[in-house]
């Protein structure tokens, strides 16, 4: 039986035990306050006790009898015949398995075809077995609930308990990924580590997998120059001034249209904007750069890729610099006003002092946004690390490494792999340390004006 | 301003103040400027794609699958692939994401744990999106052992990424719903659980599913972390199932902008177009239901 059958099943057995029990609550419920829950939480009493055991023996199973399947298949004397050697043998194996599912399948290997038999009868006895411990289970559980129902139970105590623990495992989810992210990155990186000095990785600064030299310092310094420089340089005057001048100066009508419009620029997926840069901002830099006499510029610029994404950042930055703005006290400004100051010497001298705590802390965290960000960089930034402060060179970044070095069929434990999770590893550890400080610096923030 | 009938400020005082005036007005000046530059750049970037693309829409296009011909290929099997992983995604990133908020916000206790749950879920919403396709390769791929390229584990990725987006959403609906429709169910008898299923969730779903909706639009542009799980397959027959080799929208995009052929460009802008029509849509619908259901107190 298929686990999707089964479940299939499970559920109908559920659905079932929810209304047997819902019409024994109602036949017990003789009168005014009889009952001490709602027939309905009977019904979710029994179905939970029904369900639960067996989905929980559906995934046990679905871990275990892998290993059954395989371990009976090698008993079978088919398999006899085998050739010793590890990996012709898994792959005739893993071939008959394949067979099994899809008898239609044309067989490469001809001894893979003697297997099917035996692995066929190992897959339906292991799955008759399953299907028969899942069913067992959900009737045991149901007759255990059943004999509990009576007039003066508590389900709806019970019911609600089980509910709080699905709530509770629903928000662990969320700490659960990212132990997830920490151990993994840790654990590659830690691998990589074993095979390069983290010190070479750290202040090296000749990077050539290939050639087996993991010096990052170019990717870092690229990552930087693109996304804290570049985009930084582009984004943080228009996203400010676009935040001033819609908050401040902007009628009403107008900022309703043009703040959503601003939006868009953030709703636009990196891809289109990698493709934009490639294909129509980088042949203009290029042709700026001819103009201003360079030799031979490359068609890769960091100065493309940075505008682009700074452009992309602008409405991260403006809103930003919106809430705070908005959160320093009205007092605040109409004390200057008063004494005279223009608008714009409100803004300049007292709006945006007050408000730099927020302003700082919301360019931190599109700092991280930038150096996080992929797809532009790996459509326009170029894959040559340098280490240059020319911004019409090519440059390349961390996360345009990561996806070069786990992009296409390697071996999964070579060096040149693993580098790819070390790299992750420092940009997890930069982007989180931005943004607890900025996060931090912005609920100081907010709390010094409430 | 300088009327020499009440001519009560001197020359200099006056001098002054016109050069405050011009510096308000240029104030004023840059921040349009500002304003209109990113428009500008916004208008440029659509203008290039409908300029380059628009020719490029028709039945073919929207129904074929992937092709090396330029002439042939089509994004069906691209939007098939994003469907199916979009399913997963909020398959898996609604319910969980719900419920981690309604605990959030209604039960958890104050301690030291919660705040533990509630900063990573603040700086998950803020980490790299690479770093969740990093995740995906290790543990779905590496070490579950999931069938690469499937929407199922492109699916899965996502989810982890749109969880933290839709757990702040529907913590911030959750807020906005006032104490006296709590104490009113609390009063007659309802436990904690009905109060917040039968009264609190109902009238905070609209804001759970305008947020969710903007995080799967969000998702649904997203190609990064599915590089990293290999969903850049050619693709030449739209998957049939969530376990099938499959490419999403984005990554159709991007593996025809890599393409030599010149008349992919066509191609590329025409997907581009696509794909920005499904997502204006979602935020549309998004800014829709958060018009028509939102509920002053």
């Amino acid at each position: 039986m298929t686990p999707t059958a089964l479940l299939v099943l499970i559920a109908g057995l559920g659905l079932i035990g929810w209304l047997i029990a819902r019409a024994k609550a109602q036949g017990l419920n003789t009168g005014r306050g009889a009952l001490h829950s709602l027939p309905n939480h009977h019904g979710w009493y029994l179905a939970l006790w029904i369900m639960l055991p067996a989905l929980a023996a559906v995934f046990l199973w679905g871990a275990v009898s892998p290993g059954l399947i395989h371990s009976a298949v090698m008993a079978d004397p088919a398999t006899a015949s085998l050739p010793a050697f590890d990996m012709e043998r898994n792959a005739i194996l893993s071939e008959a398995f394949t067979l099994a599912d899809n008898p239609g399948a044309a067989a490469f290997n001809p001894e893979s075809e003697k297997l099917v038999p035996a692995v066929v009868a190992a897959k339906t006895k292991f799955g008759m077995i399953g299907a028969a411990l899942v069913i067992l289970l959900a009737f045991a559980g149901g007759a255990f609930g059943w004999t509990r129902l009576t007039a003066t139970f508590q389900a709806r105590t019970k019911v609600e308990r089980v509910v709080l623990l699905l709530l509770l495992a629903a928000s662990l989810l969320a700490v659960l990924t990212t132990v997830g992210i920490i151990a993994s990155l840790l654990f590659e990186s830690g691998l990589f580590f074993s095979k390069v000095n983290p010190l070479e990785f750290i202040f090296g600064t000749h990077w050539s997998p290939a050639n087996g030299s993991f010096g990052a310092v170019p990717l870092f310094w690229g990552t930087i120059f693109i996304g804290a420089i570049i985009a930084m340089v582009v984004a943080i005057p228009l996203g400010l001034m676009s935040a001033i001048y819609l908050t401040q100066y902007a009628h009403a009508n107008v900022r309703r249209w043009m703040k959503p419009m601003l939006e868009i620029l953030a709703g636009i997926p990196t891809v289109v904007y990698g493709y934009f840069a490639a294909l129509t901002v980088a042949p203009l830099v290029r042709d700026f750069a001819v103009m201003i006499g360079l030799d031979n510029p490359s068609t890769e610029s960091a100065l493309a890729a940075g505008l682009v994404m700074g452009i992309m950042i602008i409405p991260f930055v403006s809103s930003m610099a919106d809430d705070s703005i908005a959160a320093v006290p009205q007092a605040m400004r109409d004390g200057s006003l008063a004494m005279g100051a223009t608008r714009s010497e409100t803004i300049k001298k007292v709006l945006i002092p007050a408000a730099l705590p927020g302003i700082v802390a919301g360019v931190m965290l599109a700092i991280s946004r930038a150096i996080g960000e992929t797809m532009i960089v790996v459509m326009a930034a170029g894959a040559t690390a340098n280490l240059t402060a020319n911004p019409f060179a090519s440059m390349t970044t961390v996360t345009f490494q990561i996806v070069q070095l786990l992009t296409g069929d390697q071996e999964f434990d070579s060096a040149k792999t693993l580098s790819a999770f070390a790299l992750g590893l420092v940009l997890f550890g930069v982007t989180l340390i931005l943004n607890i400080i900025a996060l931090r610096v912005v609920k100081r923030f907010r709390e010094a004006y409430e | 301003m300088s009327n020499p009938a009440n001519n009560w400020q001197s020359p200099e005082a006056e001098k002054r103040l016109a050069r405050r005036y011009a510096a308000e007005r240029q104030f004023k000046l840059l921040g349009l400027c500002a304003v209109g530059l990113s428009m500008a750049f916004l208008v440029f970037l659509i203008g290039t794609m409908l300029i380059g693309g628009l020719g490029g829409i028709d039945w073919a296009f929207l129904s074929g699958s992937d092709s090396t011909e330029p002439e042939t290929a089509g994004v069906w099997g691209a939007v098939k692939g994003s469907l199916l992983t979009m399913t997963v995604t909020i398959a898996l990133a609604l319910p969980m994401g719900v419920l981690a908020a309604v605990y959030l916000e209604e039960f958890a206790p104050r301690n030291r744990w919660i705040d533990l749950v509630e900063v990573s879920i603040n700086n998950l919403a803020a980490v790299p999106s690479i770093i969740f396709g990093l995740l995906g390769l290790a543990v779905f791929i590496n070490f579950m052992g999931l069938p690469r390229s499937s929407p199922l584990v492109g699916g899965m990725t996502l989810a982890l990424m749109t969880m933290p987006v839709i757990v702040i959403a529907g913590r911030n609906a959750i807020k906005a719903v006032p104490p006296s429709i709590r104490d009113a169910a609390l009063a007659i008898g309802a436990s904690k659980v009905q109060t917040v299923f039968h009264h609190v969730l109902p009238l905070a779903l609209p804001g759970i599913l305008t947020g969710a909706i903007i995080g799967m639009a969000r998702a649904l542009g997203e190609t990064a972390p599915l590089l990293m799980i290999g969903m850049r397959a050619f693709v030449s027959t739209p998957p049939s199932g969530i376990s099938d080799p499959a490419t999403v929208l984005p990554m159709q995009i991007f593996l025809w902008s890599d393409e030599v052929d010149r008349a992919f460009v066509q191609n590329t802008s025409a997907a581009i177009l696509v794909l920005l029509a499904f997502l204006l849509t979602m935020n549309g619908f998004a800014i829709y239901l958060r018009n028509k259901f939102e509920t002053r107190w």
